[in-house]
């Protein structure tokens, strides 16, 4: 069973989110602001490498470039 | 000529109680600071007591986010348990510690005794690897066992957590380039409003889950397993930090409520001297006026 999400290098759980992003966008204008109020990830995080902290980043733009990386290779 | 004699003995004063006394005010000036301090004092019990409510505020919604998430990941927990998965055990597989901490202090002792429980379990598997959320903990951990630390992720706790967060956190863990036997969640159990428990979650590896002894009772076919194993672990991701959330807000009252106590009753101590100490100015002030009315009559 090969998925089309899966081959462009998406996880199971970015395929969710922007599948949950979708409906949330279609809802109408007063349930949606609260809704997307759920979907809100500001998270930065950092690389350790032998005990060295490493540059802080923004989670999401990381985790977009790492599946676009990851699309050629299944 | 008595300014210049003075001053070496104000230098004296001012280095052994770093505020300087004038002198000649000795009394009044502390009076004065006795005043300040239970100025400020007043000052630190006002903030205490309006983050005491914040919290209390926050606790609530954190609270309920906290019953739906267990019960979120204890659903989605049921099927590994109806399967039988343990953890495989194996002197060449790793295991994987992720710690749900949070970003803010001021809330007691819960991330320090998370850090405790963690770094016990470090003893057991001295080469396993960390991830930690939240400063709090990054800081503690980093400390004393920065070479295991694999990833570290700050903004955890500035509100509720979201399953977009705990979604984004599993991502970059599952692209973790190690192969991990076993991934254990290190969180806080929220038993009740004053007790919480630093408490770990299991999540597995593709390979123990295909090991598991009633794994063949369900239809799950090979691809879709490592969906399943992602899933798995966002679900308890968001159940430990939505707990984690939970037990820090109510450890934030509780801390906040033994500070406004403790503020009271340093205010009603320092009341009580500052009064005592007016009344023994008055006093002094009196006798010399009294003395001197008495001197110049005679």
């Amino acid at each position: 069973m090969a998925f089309a999400w899966k081959a462009s290098g998406l996880t199971y759980n970015r395929y969710l989110a922007v599948a949950a992003r979708v409906v949330r966008r279609s809802l109408k204008e007063q349930p949606r602001l609260q809704a997307e109020r759920r979907g809100e990830m500001e998270l930065r995080f950092a690389k350790w490498e032998s005990g060295k902290q490493g540059e802080n980043k923004s989670l999401a733009e990381v985790n977009a470039a790492d599946m676009a990386e990851h699309a050629g290779k299944e | 000529m008595l300014s210049r004699a003075v001053r070496p003995a104000l230098n004296a004063g001012a280095a052994a109680s770093v505020r300087p006394v004038a002198p000649n005010a000795a009394s009044y000036a502390t009076l004065r600071e006795i005043e300040q301090r239970l100025k400020s004092i007043k000052n630190i019990e006002k903030i205490t007591k309006t983050m005491k409510i914040v919290a209390s505020t926050k606790l609530n919604r954190a609270q309920r986010a906290m019953t739906e998430s267990r019960s979120y990941g204890e659903t989605s927990n049921t099927v590994f348990e109806k399967a039988e998965t343990k953890p495989i055990e194996g002197e060449d597989k790793k295991t994987l510690i992720i710690v749900a901490s949070s970003d803010k202090g001021l809330c007691g002792g819960i991330h320090s005794g998370l850090t405790r429980a963690t770094r016990r379990m470090l003893e057991k598997k001295p080469n396993s690897d960390l991830v930690v959320l939240g400063e709090k903990c990054k800081a503690q951990l980093s400390r004393s066992s920065a070479k295991n630390i694999r990833l570290s992720f700050a903004g955890v706790g500035k509100d509720v957590p979201t399953f977009a967060d705990a979604q984004a956190i599993a991502d970059q863990v599952s692209l973790l380039p190690t192969d991990y036997g076993d991934v254990q969640i290190m969180y806080n159990k929220f038993i009740n409003a004053t007790s919480y428990e630093a408490t770990p979650i299991e999540a597995f590896s593709e390979e123990a889950i295909a090991n598991s002894p009633q794994f063949a009772q369900f239809e799950i076919d090979d691809e879709v397993l490592a969906n399943l194993r992602e899933y798995a672990l966002a679900n308890s991701l968001y159940w430990a930090l939505a707990e984690g959330h939970a037990c820090e807000q109510s450890a934030r009252r509780n801390a906040m409520d033994n500070a406004s106590k403790n503020a009271g009753d340093m205010i009603n101590k320092f009341q009580i001297l500052y009064n005592r100490t007016r009344q023994a100015v008055i006093t002094g002030e009196l006798v010399e006026i009294i003395t001197g009315a008495s001197a110049s009559e005679e």
